[in-house]
């Protein structure tokens, strides 16, 4: 019965190795190069419309939002959003299916459209960056507001 | 010459042998039966008995077992099988020799005379073994002052063994002295009439100290 | 216990299979047990192992995917070689990002990529792997684009492909780990399974051994032998089969002995008729002997007939005791230690023969047999001899350690070659015309039937010097019946 017990030994060892193989699928391909950040103004039909802001690369949504608070500069496009000159900071928070923001305004310093800026646009980096399209945006303003939990999609991406 | 007396069923084997006998010279009464025989025996004293095994009534065996207790009188067993069972059984009953039917009338005169013939002997004087007692002349033996009654081929062997003390006698020697039987004779006889003597004059026939045995040889009469 | 031998079958061919039912089962038993916990230990580490080895490549696939996405939104597009070289850091060592003619890259391994690979990743604009095996080592390749996805979800490749190869020989160990302890597991079940084997193995061959006891003692004469059964199984049957086998033969030799009692019986039986008759006639016909003298000359020669015919008869019937007592299986040997010379001579003197017929025979040779049988045996041989044969006659007696021969020897005409093989057949008359012999025709027999009752045997045949030789050969070792 000996001589048994080596064979078993060999056939398994031979076996069980890492066997290659040929190519396979590993999945989505990973995504987040751009040539710039694209921004959510509003047009003079008081319509969304994105804006390419070359900056070389996609960025945060943080920068986004800098950018996006700063202004339309000379595009010609307005934005619904009380612009403040300094250099504003957005704190961006993400949890699973969200991405919360903390902008430094109130509730009365930004239009509906407005806000629709700011979800559309950080939404945009988000997907750009390789996220989640039903990811949504909860804005929280800095005064309390029942506006601030509400999660919210963007009207032209979905 | 003798009176014998022949106990046997078939009335043609009985008129046969009887007037065979007759012929011979003896004088025959003849009993059909077990009892008529036995009655025969007290009345007439044969010096001889031919039995027959094969009886109605009471069996051969039996009978020869009361004759034997009745006497000292000689008897010899017809025995139509010659087997085990009738030989040893006959000579434990009490029988002194046997004959195989059908015998030739001249060889059961011969066995009768032979038997007759045990009754006497060479007289040689009175010897005394111990105990033991044995008159040659009046072929008489008691034991310790007892009369012994022996039948007489009990008698003959004792006188041949205990005429030559220390020898040992073989059982062909003894079948031709004391039987008178031929060198086929039936060694039986001579171990049953040893087994008898033992147990009229040894004092403990499991140790017998007079008619001893001599294994791989025979028989000796123990010193004395 | 168990036997061990190697046994040829018909072709010849040399078989290693061991022979006793014990080592059968425990083989058969431990080759199942074994087999199996081998088919399991493999098939469970081969599943283990390569489930191993997907999680480990899921794990790294996503690993080197979160580090490209992680650090793409940082990446100036179109990239320079600074960006590439930043993303190809990101990914880590091993790693080879390409952009349109710009390379970055780090180890040699990147070396390893194959075409297949960077066909499938311009192709399909996907991530990709594959896993090959270079320099006795397992490597894991992976190989991706990194594409530009719009705002509107529309993807794009951006030109940029990133190349990773990860070494998975700590996998290969671990596997290696996984088939060894699988191996050794199954090793384990080895001794467990001989075990097992020999305890399933006693408890099937238990009761066959009580079985094959039981035959033994049925066979050697102990017929009450029985096996209880136990259980309720096949072997139960058999036992029971066996037991009720026992019982039936016993039966049978029960039966078969009362028949013997009554041959023996019967036989008893038809010898006494028939001697009472002959009895008579043996006693008056001696009478007639005795009488001739005064008698007509034909009652005379009636007288002798009839004696003459009578004793014809008497030798018949205990010609024919004798022969019914062999056949039944009753005759009795009566045994002592015998002069065999002695007895020889003793045999010829009772019938006179003495001056006819010259003994050669050593001075003692002692055996232990029945005295009477070898009288008639030698009588009948002798008496054949001068009746059938001529003289000079000569019976030579000799011995050896293993045996006694007596052979009887005449100068006569010897055995025809026909008569040979018949001589000792019952009632045989060689010569027709010679019917009226004294004998019974069952001399022969008898004294062939005394022999072999002896555990010896009777011969016949021709002296070299013509005349028949009749040679009697008893042992010298006789069981004690």
């Amino acid at each position: 019965m000996k001589p048994i017990w080596p064979v078993i030994a060999a056939l398994l060892l031979a076996g069980c190795g890492v066997q290659p193989s040929g190519v396979t699928d590993g999945g989505k391909a990973p995504s987040g190069v751009a040539p710039g950040v694209t921004l959510y103004f509003v047009d003079a039909r008081g319509e969304l419309r994105p804006q390419l802001r070359r900056t070389g690369h996609l960025g945060t949504i943080s920068e986004a939002m800098s950018l996006l608070l700063w202004g339309p500069g000379d595009s010609g496009l307005r934005t619904q959003i009380t612009s403040n000159k300094t250099t504003p900071q957005v704190v961006v928070a993400t949890a699973p299916g969200v991405i919360q923001l903390m902008v430094p305004l109130s509730i009365h310093e930004v239009t509906p459209l407005g806000i629709d800026q700011i979800v559309c646009t950080a939404l945009g980096v988000h997907v750009q960056g390789g996220g989640s399209r039903s990811t949504k945006v909860q804005v929280r303003f800095t005064l309390h507001t029942p506006e601030s939990d509400k999660k919210r999609a963007c009207p032209v991406i979905r | 010459m003798a009176a014998i007396l022949l106990i046997e069923d078939d009335p043609l084997v009985r008129r046969g042998f009887q007037l065979a006998l007759s012929r011979h010279g003896h004088d025959v009464r003849t009993a059909d039966t077990g009892e008529d025989g036995l009655r025969e025996l007290r009345s007439s004293r044969p010096d001889l008995v031919v039995l027959d095994l094969m009886l109605p009534g009471i069996d051969g065996f039996e009978v020869c077992r009361r004759i034997r207790a009745a006497g000292e009188v000689p008897v010899i067993i017809l025995t139509a099988r010659g087997d085990d069972f009738d030989v040893v059984g006959g000579l434990e009953a009490g029988a002194d020799d046997y004959v195989v039917k059908p015998a030739q009338p001249t060889v059961l005169d011969a066995r009768i005379r032979a038997v007759l013939r045990r009754s006497a002997g060479p007289p040689d004087g009175v010897r005394v073994h111990r105990d033991l007692h044995i008159d040659t002349t009046s072929l008489t033996v008691s034991l310790r002052g007892a009369p012994v009654t022996l039948t007489p081929t009990e008698l003959r062997l004792l006188l041949t063994l205990s005429r030559a003390p220390g020898r040992v006698f073989t059982r062909q020697q003894l079948l031709e002295e004391v039987w008178e039987h031929d060198y086929l004779g039936d060694s039986r006889l001579v171990d049953n009439g040893v087994q008898r003597l033992r147990a009229k004059i040894e004092t403990s026939p499991a140790s017998p100290e007079f008619v001893q045995t001599v294994r791989g040889f025979g028989y000796r009469f123990g010193p004395g | 216990m168990t036997e061990r031998s190697e046994g040829t079958d018909r072709q010849g061919t040399r078989r290693l299979w061991p022979r006793g039912l014990r080592a059968r089962l425990v083989v058969a038993f431990v080759l199942v047990t074994v087999l199996g916990a081998a088919a399991a230990a493999w098939s469970s580490a081969g599943s283990a192992s390569s489930a191993l080895v997907t999680s480990t490549q899921q794990r790294l696939t996503e690993t080197i995917a979160g580090q490209i996405g992680a650090i793409t939104p940082q990446l100036t597009y179109p990239p320079d070689q600074v960006a590439l070289d930043r993303l190809r850091a990101a990914v880590g060592a091993e790693t080879l990002v390409t952009y349109q003619n710009l390379r970055s890259s780090d180890g040699t391994a990147a070396g390893l990529v194959t075409d297949a690979l960077r066909t499938a990743v311009r192709t399909k604009h996907r991530l990709v792997t594959q896993r090959i095996i270079a320099d006795g080592r397992p490597w894991l390749l992976v190989g991706t684009p990194v594409t530009i996805t719009a705002p509107n979800g529309a993807r794009t490749p951006s030109g940029i492909e990133v190349y990773s190869v990860r070494d998975l020989s700590g996998v290969e160990q671990q596997i290696e780990g996984l088939a060894r302890s699988a191996a050794g597991t199954a090793a384990l079940a080895l001794p467990l399974a001989v075990v097992l084997a020999l305890l399933a193995a006693g408890s099937v061959l238990r009761p066959v051994r009580e079985l094959r006891d039981t035959a033994r003692r049925l066979a050697a004469g102990d017929l009450d032998a029985r096996s209880p059964p136990q259980g309720a199984d096949e072997l139960a049957e058999l036992t029971v089969t066996v037991n009720e086998m026992a019982e039936s033969v016993q039966a049978s030799m029960a039966a078969m002995q009362r028949m013997q009692a009554d041959a023996r019986r019967f036989a008893a039986d038809v010898s006494h008729e028939l001697r009472t008759p002959l009895s008579t006639l043996t006693a008056v016909v001696e009478v007639l002997a005795t009488t001739t003298g005064g008698m007509e000359a034909d009652a005379r020669e009636s007288a002798r007939m009839a004696i003459t015919e009578t004793h014809r008869l008497v030798r018949l019937v205990d010609d024919l005791m004798e022969v019914s007592r062999f056949d039944a299986g009753t005759a009795q040997l009566r045994v002592e230690e015998v002069e065999v010379t002695r007895a020889v001579r003793d045999c010829l003197r009772a019938r006179g023969w003495l001056d006819r017929v010259e003994l050669v025979a050593p001075q003692e040779v002692s055996l232990r047999l029945d005295r009477r049988r070898l009288d008639v045996i030698v009588a009948n041989l002798v008496g054949n001899a001068l009746r059938h044969g001529e003289p000079p006659v000569r019976v030579r007696v000799s011995a050896s350690s293993e045996q006694v021969r007596v052979e009887v020897t005449d100068s006569g005409p010897g055995l025809p070659e026909h008569v040979s093989p018949h001589v000792f057949d019952r009632f045989y008359k060689a010569d027709a015309a010679r019917t009226r012999t004294p004998g019974s025709g069952l001399g022969l027999a008898i004294a062939l039937e005394n022999a072999r009752l002896h555990d010896g045997d009777l011969t016949a045949g021709n002296a070299d010097g013509g005349g028949a030789r009749f040679v009697l050969c008893l042992p010298r070792e006789l069981e004690d019946r």
